[in-house]
């Protein structure tokens, strides 16, 4: 099974300019304390948006590669937006899913894939390219996947079993509009 | 139809570039227009809560985008606005096609078209209504300039009162 944070890590080891678009809980905290940067972005509410706002910066950022740390709870609430990434298929889009099968932060209460659900399936269906979907149980084999996803075009789908741990504080300490002026200034990108 | 010919040349005129929807009838008479102008680019959307997220990283990218969507719609999208749009300060241009409201066939339309007014009011977002023809030009222009001077959600409610209802 995948240490989440060790995972996170890795990612932002490999990171030079790329976008990072990160779900509320547990990914955000993650990817905060493994290394902040003005050009990630922390979803601090709205379970189930990340994939949907990463979509959007991938097509409105087409040269550059938009990552999404997203979570099976927050997916399986717009799993529509997996068809929707599919109609654009923006190659630059790699989106993972850490997948501990539960709720974990509000007292590990199971998720549909702690049943029978399973989301790289699920992604294959909605249009996701066979041998661009990856699931990885192992550190070396997201490694390979990731760094697949890092040399090719996508769009790319990871979804990364881990473990079922709380992310350790301290928790993302920027208000929203800070977190978005940043990001955006960043780009070089006037808000408005 | 001119209405629709209207508030596309606003869009186009305020460098909207992504015209993210669910369609219905009122919807359809823009994205006719929009899909022969190669300025714009079209994402349909499962849900309308989708196109929160979608604006909103699609503005994070520098690139303007607007969530076209009936009023059914706005009640799918309300947590996002609440959660994502309005805290961190996203331009997020809707136009909103009214059912429930004049001329509404179908009462399972009606509870949702008329409170949505209230549902915009109590999030605090500005509701621009588009009720007469003459008026379609000056008040979506008008209510693009304040949703990106403010940097907030602006709804631009499309009455049947100007895009005739369903027979």
């Amino acid at each position: 099974m995948i240490e989440r944070f060790e995972a996170t890590r890795y990612v932002t080891s490999r990171l030079t300019d790329e976008l990072v678009v990160a779900s509320l809980g547990n990914p955000s905290v993650d990817l905060y304390n493994a290394k902040d940067r003005p050009r990630n972005f922390h979803l601090r509410n709205s379970m189930g948006m990340a994939s949907s706002c990463a979509l959007g910066l991938a097509m409105a950022r087409p040269k550059e590669k938009v990552i999404c740390l997203d979570g099976d709870g927050s997916l399986l609430m717009n799993l529509g937006s997996l068809a929707t990434e599919t109609v654009r298929s923006p190659k630059n889009l790699i989106h993972i899913v850490w997948d501990n099968r539960s709720y974990e932060l509000t007292g590990k209460q199971p998720t549909a894939t702690a049943f029978r659900t399973d989301l790289a399936k699920i992604a294959e269906g909605a249009g996701f390219a066979p041998d661009k979907v990856e699931r990885v149980e192992t550190m070396p084999a997201f490694r390979q996947a990731f760094d697949r996803a890092m040399g090719g075009d996508g769009p790319w789908f990871i979804h990364a079993l881990v473990e079922n741990n709380r992310a350790k504080p301290p928790r993302v300490p920027f208000s929203p509009a800070y977190l978005k002026h940043r990001f955006m200034i960043a780009l070089g990108v006037e808000p408005g | 139809m001119p209405w629709a010919q209207d508030v596309v040349a606003a869009l186009k005129a305020a460098h909207v570039r992504f015209i993210n929807y669910l369609p219905d009838a009122m919807g359809e008479q823009i994205f006719r227009i929009v899909r022969e102008d190669p300025s714009f680019e079209l994402l349909p959307l499962a849900r309308e809560e989708e196109g929160v997220g979608v604006v909103c990283g699609q503005a994070l990218g520098g690139v303007r985008g607007a969530l076209v969507m009936p009023v059914s719609g706005l009640g799918n999208a309300i947590n996002a606005l609440a959660s994502l749009a309005i805290p961190y300060k996203f331009a997020l241009p809707m136009i909103i096609a009214h059912r429930g409201a004049l001329g509404e066939f179908n009462q399972a339309q009606v509870a949702m078209g008329q409170a949505a007014l209230d549902i915009l009011a109590a999030l605090r977002i500005p509701c621009i209504e588009l009720k007469e023809e003459k008026d379609v030009p000056k008040l979506t222009e008008g209510a693009l300039r304040l949703c990106y001077s403010s940097e907030s959600p602006v709804a631009i409610m499309i009455s049947t009162q100007v895009a005739g209802w369903k027979e």
